[in-house]
């Protein structure tokens, strides 16, 4: 895995020394990551809602609670799947570790111009080895970003943002694309054994495209959400 | 005078000690499975869910009365027509083997009465061992583990419904296993007025339904064809309830072909009763 992320920086080196870089890449993030570290911790309601063809999950309303620079907490009266990776995305979460970042290109996103960094972790032991960021620069804010996992493969996620109602850089809406393995789900104790309806699969794909919404409403802002809360949570 | 019919047959099904084997099995083996449920269940949600959970972080209790219940009625609406046909296979037989079929002719009632009363007799007894083991499995299942979201899986598909969309399915379910288990009743009611022993009825209709199942689940090509015609095969469709969307037509339909057999056994039963000459 060392090796696949030097052929990669070695990759991107060369393609940035081919075609200069005009923007300089540590200094995007910075202000994205000073944007957001204007918010010290905030309460959301989510809606959460799964789109994966073989898998009918009913929307959850649940309440994610954030405080500076990672810590996380998802709480939910009734069952919820959350993609594994990127359900708890920040900046600060993903910008706080040792990396190497690119600037690529510009790009356009949904009319708005972007500036596209690729950001590679240093560490060896992150799960994510490399992340793709499209940076809004006139919002200082991350409108997408695809990551390269070492055991997951690939995963996107689109952040929109309603930044008129809200003066922190915090999303209104998250969508999370992935691939998932639909091979191998077994038979459990509550699976249907018998094979009257003669239906067969559909396809043979080992793996399927899937999207998770996540619709944030109510954000409370730098409430001050005590350590303590996520560690008690924690037990 | 029909009413005190059933009542008579009632009184002659609950004081047989076989009749409560169908109640002692559920009240052992319920729980037991629960037991085994509570230590191992969350193993075996991790294992179904191994591929899901690769991508997903699940957050909530899928490991609830819902889930146990579920398995629960998969697992023993196979096994429940045998402790059916305990009680049904004796319910003509048992008179001749009492020696009191003569005795039983001779009262001023219809022969189709004494069917009748005796068919009702038996439903009764269906209707209370499948109550029984809703109240066991669902009732104590909820008690135990709580409510929750029940997942549900078919084939490749997950499907996962709301707790609030999921009680009034296992009613309609345990109505629908019901059905299912009259069936079996109508049958080994069919083969007890056949013959003097309670054991034959019981030992046949438990192997007709045992080939039966066995073709119905082996997934071979020659065996497609004959599947529609095996009333075994539409027994199962309970589990349609647990669909999303549910395919109404499908259950209209099973529950059609299951309501059809119990009227041909019982009028074949009504038939060979009426026909039969008694000579014990």
């Amino acid at each position: 895995m060392k090796n696949l992320n030097e052929i990669i920086i070695l990759v991107i080196t060369l393609t940035t020394i081919t075609f200069p870089q005009t923007n300089d890449p540590d200094a995007i993030l910075k202000k994205v990551l000073d944007s957001f570290n204007k918010v010290q911790d905030y309460e959301v309601n989510v809606n959460i809602k799964v789109d994966v063809d073989f898998l009918k999950v009913p929307d959850t309303e649940a309440k994610i609670y954030f405080k500076q620079p990672d810590k996380v907490h998802f709480e939910s009266e009734t069952f919820a799947l959350l993609p594994r990776e990127g359900f708890d995305f920040s900046p600060s979460a993903l910008l706080k570790k040792k990396y190497t970042a690119f600037y690529v290109r510009q790009d356009t996103l949904d009319n708005i111009i972007t500036s596209v960094v690729k950001v590679i972790p240093l560490g060896e032991t992150d799960e994510v080895i490399l992340s793709t960021l499209w940076i809004d620069k006139s919002q200082n804010v991350i409108r997408k970003m695809e990551s390269t996992t070492k055991t997951n493969g690939t995963f996107a996620i689109e952040l929109k943002y309603d930044l008129t109602n809200l003066n922190y850089p915090l999303p209104s809406m998250m969508i999370f694309s992935f691939n998932i393995d639909k091979t191998n789900i077994p038979m459990g104790f509550s699976g249907d054994l018998s094979t009257r309806s003669g239906k067969k699969k559909k396809d043979n794909k080992p793996t399927t495209a899937g999207k998770v919404y996540v619709s944030y409403s109510n954000y409370k802002v730098n409430i001050g959400i005590p350590d303590i809360f996520f560690e008690s949570k924690k037990k | 005078m029909i009413f005190s019919l059933i009542s008579i047959e009632l009184s002659k099904i609950f004081r047989k000690w076989r009749t409560y084997i169908g109640f002692l099995a559920i009240a052992i083996l319920v729980p037991i499975i629960q037991i085994a449920m509570l230590v191992e269940g969350e193993k075996s949600i991790n294992f179904m869910t191994r591929n899901l959970q690769q991508s997903f972080i699940f957050v909530g209790n899928l490991l609830n009365g819902y889930l146990i219940s579920y398995a629960i009625l998969n697992a023993l609406v196979v096994h429940i027509p045998f402790l059916i046909t305990l009680v049904a296979g004796d319910l003509l037989a048992g008179e001749a083997t009492a020696g009191t079929y003569r005795i039983l002719v001779t009262r001023p009632v219809s022969r189709f009465k004494i069917v009748f009363s005796k068919f009702l007799g038996g439903f009764i007894y269906t209707n209370l061992l499948v109550l029984f083991l809703a109240v066991m499995s669902l009732g104590i299942g909820l008690l135990v583990f709580g409510v929750g979201e029940l997942i549900v899986i078919k084939n490749v598909n997950i499907l996962i419904l709301s707790r609030t969309d999921v009680f009034w399915r296992f009613i309609l379910a345990y109505g629908f296993a019901t059905l299912s288990m009259t069936v079996v009743l109508a049958l080994a009611f069919l083969f007890s007025s056949l013959v003097e022993n309670a054991i034959g009825p019981i030992v046949s209709t438990m192997a007709i339904i045992i080939v039966f199942v066995i073709i119905s689940a082996l997934d071979i090509e020659f065996f497609q064809s004959i599947r529609p015609y095996l009333f075994t095969n539409y027994m199962q469709s309970w589990r349609s309830l647990f669909d999303d969307p549910i395919d109404i037509q499908d259950i209209i339909k099973s529950a059609l072909v299951l309501i059809s057999h119990v009227i041909f056994f019982f009028g074949a039963t009504v038939f060979i009763f009426n026909k039969k000459d008694i000579l014990s």
